[in-house]
């Protein structure tokens, strides 16, 4: 009789575990992180964390990032951060891609996805350089900012007012945020309003991605 | 000539016996460690400064590995037979192959996924190294544990106006599309080859360890 209870104990906690797994797909330490220091106001949002020089932020936006973002529910923002920290030219890069985000804004161009986004022309030329065309740009800091210039179609003199801009050095502030995002596990780093880091070693195709940033967005 | 076939005699005639009676000399610890070392200067010198293979996150962690291996091999050869510099040996050794599989066979995972079009199931390379025990060897030695390279990828990356021997340019050219063992046909990746040398190092070593401990139990 004594073994009864244990036996009945088990088996209601072995079917409760099974309920509960089949509801929530996802389970926080493998498929996601809840950030120590959240990112400031990112309320339905979707951040990348990304880098020029980060072999897998190329892959993803070749092949993930373009086909997750149409998926995202109605009046969830894709963000873009650029993170300064890496790569030798990481600052002046953030510095251009940040001043042309805000050159979209102007333009009324709303996705980072359009063929017209000035930021999109430099960020992915900057890829093709770096990754295509092993381009390290040796001859210094100019030269890595004349190859982001010339792709978005932008002038020197026109940046170096543009980049004066207080949007632009506020938005600077915002990616100043992704260091700390970056250390935990690396870029790419994808942020679910602000607070879950998506663990991209668990991630095993585009379609589960939306699923688990669907189910972040409810937290 | 002679001497290799008594070897092999005695190696025939007692496997175990023969084996335990080698780690008790210099012979073999010193094999280890030298291997080990000699990997870390192809690595550094060959390949990081002649033919500019930047160094990868994992790819600095396996120089780690081999240095444990490196170090323990040292240690145990100061005198085999003295039990604690052993046990120090077999220690540093054993946790640097295994260190050294893990990282070898991560490699290779993020070596896969960098070369396809499917980047998941794998983490990438993290924004800085962490070593075991938080070791800033990073910071101790740069050059020679700093990860400079990109994540998962070890092609040659010449600076721009070097002018490079003739030696150096058929390298680079060999070696363009990274690391291979045999790189026409793309086969055997830096990471499957550091992973087959952990392996023979495992078995070795652990040949090496089991007749010991054998050894140790018959004598008693």
């Amino acid at each position: 009789m004594g073994f009864k209870l244990p036996r009945s104990l088990a088996k209601g906690l072995a079917l409760s575990l099974l309920v509960a797994t089949a509801s929530f797909g996802f389970t926080e330490g493998t498929d996601y992180v809840k950030l120590e220091k959240p990112i400031a106001n990112a309320d339905k949002t979707l951040i990348k964390v990304f880098s020029y020089d980060c072999p897998f932020c190329y892959k993803y936006e070749k092949a993930v990032t373009p086909v997750i973002v149409p998926k995202l529910p109605e009046g969830v923002t894709f963000r873009p951060f650029h993170l300064k920290t890496k790569g030798k030219y990481g600052e002046t890069a953030s510095q251009l891609l940040a001043t042309l985000l805000i050159k979209d804004q102007d333009n009324g161009i709303k996705s980072v996805f359009d063929e017209h986004s000035q930021f999109k022309k430099a960020k992915m030329a900057y890829y093709n350089a770096y990754h295509d065309k092993k381009e390290r740009w040796d001859a210094g800091a100019d030269a890595f900012l004349e190859t982001g210039l010339k792709a978005s179609g932008l002038s020197k003199a026109e940046f170096d007012t543009a980049k004066e801009d207080p949007r632009v050095k506020a938005l600077l502030a915002e990616w100043d945020q992704s260091y700390e995002v970056a250390k935990i596990q690396g870029v790419p780093a994808f942020v679910v309003n602000g607070k879950y880091l998506i663990k991209t070693a668990s991630i095993t195709s585009p379609d589960s991605m939306v699923e688990l940033i669907k189910e972040l967005l409810t937290k | 000539m002679n001497f290799f076939k008594s070897v092999w005699q005695e190696f025939k005639s007692c496997p175990i016996g023969a084996i335990a009676k080698w780690q008790d000399a210099r012979f073999l610890w010193l094999v280890m460690a030298g291997a080990s070392i000699f990997l870390i200067l192809v690595a550094h010198t060959l390949f990081q400064h002649y033919v500019y293979m930047k160094p990868c996150e994992q790819c600095v962690y396996i120089r780690f590995a081999f240095l444990c291996m490196a170090i323990g091999g040292l240690v145990a050869a100061i005198d085999p037979k003295n039990i604690a510099l052993k046990i120090i040996g077999y220690v540093f050794g054993f946790w640097g192959i295994i260190q050294g599989i893990i990282y070898s066979n991560k490699l290779n995972l993020i070596h896969h996924a960098a070369h396809s079009d499917n980047p998941f199931g794998v983490q990438g390379c993290s924004a800085e190294p962490r070593f075991p025990f938080g070791l800033p060897m990073d910071t101790w030695a740069p050059d020679w544990f700093k990860p400079t390279g990109d994540c998962g990828f070890d092609s040659p990356i010449v600076p721009d106006g070097t002018v490079l021997s003739g030696l150096q340019q058929f390298l680079v050219d060999f070696y363009a599309d990274g690391w291979y063992l045999f790189p026409a046909s793309h086969s055997v990746n830096m990471a499957q080859a550091c992973l087959f040398a952990y392996i023979v190092c495992f078995i070795l070593l652990g040949a090496m360890f089991a007749s010991w401990i054998v050894k140790l139990i018959k004598t008693k």
